[in-house]
């Protein structure tokens, strides 16, 4: 995890990200660059088709690129009896779509990732003569352990990566169908009513708020 | 354009929308001009469109700063050609839309009356202005509008929230169950909560069916579920044969003839390039609270040498917006749920009205004004976007870094988030309005606006009051607060106050229903006639649109325009 202060600074970031826009708590929060307009000729424009939507840039990755972020991706999120692991729903390339894009942010995402990526290979390189997804399961691990810790508030290579990295990865798996099934979300479809709280549901609150002290 | 009409409806918005279904219901040939391009919910509406389909998950871009599946045509806070300035150490932020409806379109459907003390606020605490106009004279109007649009909601009695009459409220949307948890802890603090007032609908209403309960309203809503003016004021009008309506018209002066009085505007077509002029026998601002003051203050003459219907001075002045703190928390308590469909109205289904208004009389808060509080806590569909933060932002917050843990804590937390926003009534001061910038112009050569910003210690000690209250209800409930703010942000897309109505030319800009002093022909209806602003304005903008658009075609038909 990342230092109170990094953290801060990120969090400061994707809530005003999130709360400068529409909807949901649709309001500003502190100022965005104003220059965020430049590259977005090569996006998908300020009137998409919503209905029919497109991703108008290629993807820039290389196949070994897909492949060691296929390894770590799944080092990330390791499938379980229930849920497939993020290589299983295409998300390298998702992880491809997104470094690929023209936006500010996913520039700058770009060139950490692929440095991380580098990275990995370099370590593996060094350490043990060979490229990261050809070293054990237990030296990949051992790896992505190491730059887990960086990732605590350390401005390297490989701390950078795996904020970023997780955020991706985390984000494109758990906005699938799978990855939203996996993490509890119901929903999505027409209903006749929406229905109150349910008795069970209301008795466990009431025992929760009983341990709290509200009565 | 050669043809007469009889009101030229500058923006089709809550208060464009209002005042062509007004006119047009009274037989005035009505043109509509909008900034942006023709827009069609039902066919356009992304409708239970996966965040997976969309690119980049639907995460915010520049091209679509709310996110790939918000309904905001060509919008956000920058619009390619057409800037806006800020004075130095302002930062004020303006978002607009270019499409048919303006920023109803996906505005959040919070829709509550302003209260009694509201309207006479100088009078209980010698801060602002009063409205020219009480509570009691607008209750009929909000009557009128909540039948027309329909509004959600429960009457509950509390102070300066007024009830609707009998039978005119739609059934509220019950509480989530996390909603419920944090309703107890409210009432704890003797804070009451209330059923939000939205203008979505929970039951068969004028011929619209009710919410789905599935697709973020932020979207727009294909079926005409919840209000937009594209979905139930335009539609209506058009109907009625008497309106027209021209897209990509950047309406930028208010033409007059030689008595001084309006005789059309002109405008600039945004595809084109190409300027046109247009006669009507009166003319309704309606282009949102600061676009127009723009045309007023673009539109000078010899006659009018500070800018249209500005002899007060006060085009521009009075620029209001909403002092908010926002408050994320996640609450421990809530891992004890099952998994449920949370999606409901994608909005809120409760909130917190402002609740202290004894205190504030014995002086014991140190801030003149209220604030009410909206929580959004649901287990939403997972996004990258908006309307609900990115799930990939809940990994920051894990203890576990990877792994089944991460998968673990991921799914444990998954609805256990609260955002606690504050909304608060600002006071006008003199350091924060708009003006021209004397340098910058749009890609058309028009004037853009400058604004100026700053909060008053009025803002700033509310603000602190509301950082107190989230700890307090985080605290009360276990929670831990995961991020909060040091400051308001300069703004939260509320913008009220810039051509302000008043009792006097003196000191106002147009008289209680919207009317210029100086040019009676010309009205404004969009919420810069607002003399102060307490809550969420779009309901009040469109009680006064209705109500002003009435008084303006009771004066043509008398033949006083």
């Amino acid at each position: 995890m990342s230092s109170p202060q990094i953290t801060r600074r990120e969090t400061l970031q994707w809530v005003a990200a999130a709360l400068a826009s529409s909807g949901f708590p649709h309001y500003a929060m502190a100022a965005r660059p104003r220059a965020l307009r430049e590259t977005t000729l090569r996006g998908y424009g300020t009137d998409p088709d919503l209905n029919n939507p497109v991703v108008p840039w290629k993807r820039t990755m290389t196949g070994h690129q897909l492949q060691l972020t296929a390894q770590l991706a799944d080092l990330i999120l390791p499938a379980t009896a229930s849920a497939p692991a993020p290589s299983a729903l295409g998300l390298p390339d998702f992880v491809d779509e997104w470094i690929s894009a023209p936006y500010p942010e996913q520039q700058r995402d770009r060139s950490i990732i692929l440095n991380g990526l580098g990275w990995f290979d370099a370590e593996a390189i060094r350490r043990w003569e060979r490229p990261f997804f050809e070293v054990s399961g237990e030296h990949q691990k051992r790896l992505l352990g190491e730059a887990i810790l960086e990732a605590a508030g350390n401005e390297s290579t490989a701390g950078q990566f795996i904020r970023r990295f997780r955020f991706v990865v985390v984000g494109g798996y758990y906005s699938t169908p799978e990855g939203a099934k996996d993490i509890g979300y119901i929903g999505n479809v027409a209903l006749q009513s929406f229905p109150p709280v349910s008795e069970d549901e209301r008795a466990i609150i009431d025992a929760e708020l009983r341990r709290l002290g509200i009565y | 354009m050669k043809e007469l009409y009889d009101v030229a409806v500058v923006g089709s918005g809550a208060a464009g929308g209002m005042s062509a279904y007004v006119l047009t219901q009274a037989g005035l040939k009505v043109l509509m001009l909008e900034v942006g391009r023709d827009y069609v919910p039902a066919a356009e509406t992304p409708m239970f469109k996966l965040p997976a389909e969309a690119p980049l998950r639907a995460a915010q871009t520049p091209d679509k700063p709310g996110g790939f599946y918000d309904a905001t045509v060509d919008g956000g806070y920058d619009l390619p050609g057409e800037p806006y300035t800020c004075a130095e150490g302002a930062q004020y932020q303006w978002w607009r839309a270019r499409m048919l409806g303006g920023r109803t379109n996906h505005w959040g459907r919070l829709a509550v009356r302003y209260g009694p003390y509201d309207f006479k606020s100088y009078s209980r605490d010698g801060l602002g202005v009063d409205w020219p106009i009480t509570y009691d004279e607008l209750a009929p109007w909000y009557d009128r509008v909540e039948r027309l649009i329909g509004v959600a909601g429960a009457n509950e009695g509390l102070e300066n929230t007024p009830d609707s009459p009998a039978g005119v409220l739609l059934p509220a949307f019950p509480l989530r169950a996390s909603e419920y948890f944090v309703k107890r802890g409210f009432e704890s603090m003797g804070i009451p909560v209330a059923a939000a007032r939205l203008a979505i609908l929970t039951r068969l209403h004028n011929g619209r069916p009710p919410c789905l309960y599935a697709t973020p309203c932020v979207r727009g809503c294909s079926i005409g579920a919840n209000f937009q003016s594209t979905t139930v004021l335009i539609p209506p009008a058009r109907n009625s044969g008497n309106l027209q309506i021209r897209t990509n018209a950047l309406v930028y002066q208010v033409d007059l003839d030689r008595k001084g009085q309006a005789a059309g505007v002109s405008f600039v077509d945004r595809r084109t390039g190409r300027h046109h002029s247009v006669r009507a026998k009166s003319v309704v601002l309606a282009a949102s609270t600061c676009e127009s003051a723009r045309i007023l203050l673009n539109s000078r003459s010899a006659q009018f040498p500070q800018g249209l219907a500005n002899e007060s001075g006060q085009v521009g002045r009075n620029l209001t917006d909403t002092v908010a703190i926002h408050t994320l928390a996640q609450f421990p308590a809530l891992e004890k749920l099952p998994p449920r469909n949370d999606d409901g109205a994608s909005m809120f289904h409760m909130y917190v009205p402002w609740w202290a208004y004894t205190q504030q009389a014995k002086k014991e808060l140190d801030f003149p004004r209220g604030y009410h509080i909206e929580p959004y806590g649901r287990g939403a569909l997972p996004s990258a976007g908006p309307p609900d933060i990115s799930i990939a932002n809940y990994a920051e917050h894990c203890v576990a870094s990877h792994g089944l843990a991460l998968r673990e804590e991921m799914r444990r937390k998954f609805g256990t988030y609260f955002m606690f926003g504050g909304r608060g009534e600002m006071i006008p001061n003199d350091r924060t309005f708009v003006d021209l910038d004397p340098m910058v112009k749009d890609k058309w050569g028009i004037p853009v606006l400058r604004f100026h910003w700053q909060y008053h210690d009025y803002e700033l000690c509310q603000a602190a009051h509301q950082r107190t209250t989230f700890r307090e209800i985080t605290s009360r409930l276990g929670g831990k607060i995961i991020w909060e703010p040091e400051k308001p942000p300069a703004g939260l897309n509320h913008e009220t106050g810039t051509t302000r109505m008043g009792a006097s030319a003196k000191d106002s800009v147009v008289n209680s229903f919207g009317q210029s002093w100086s040019v009676k022909n010309l009205f404004v209806m969009d919420g810069g006639i607002f003399a102060s602003h307490p809550r969420s304005p779009t309901l009040t903008i469109l009680a006064l649109a209705w109500r002003n658009s009435s008084f303006l075609a009771e004066e043509a038909r008398k033949g006083n325009l």
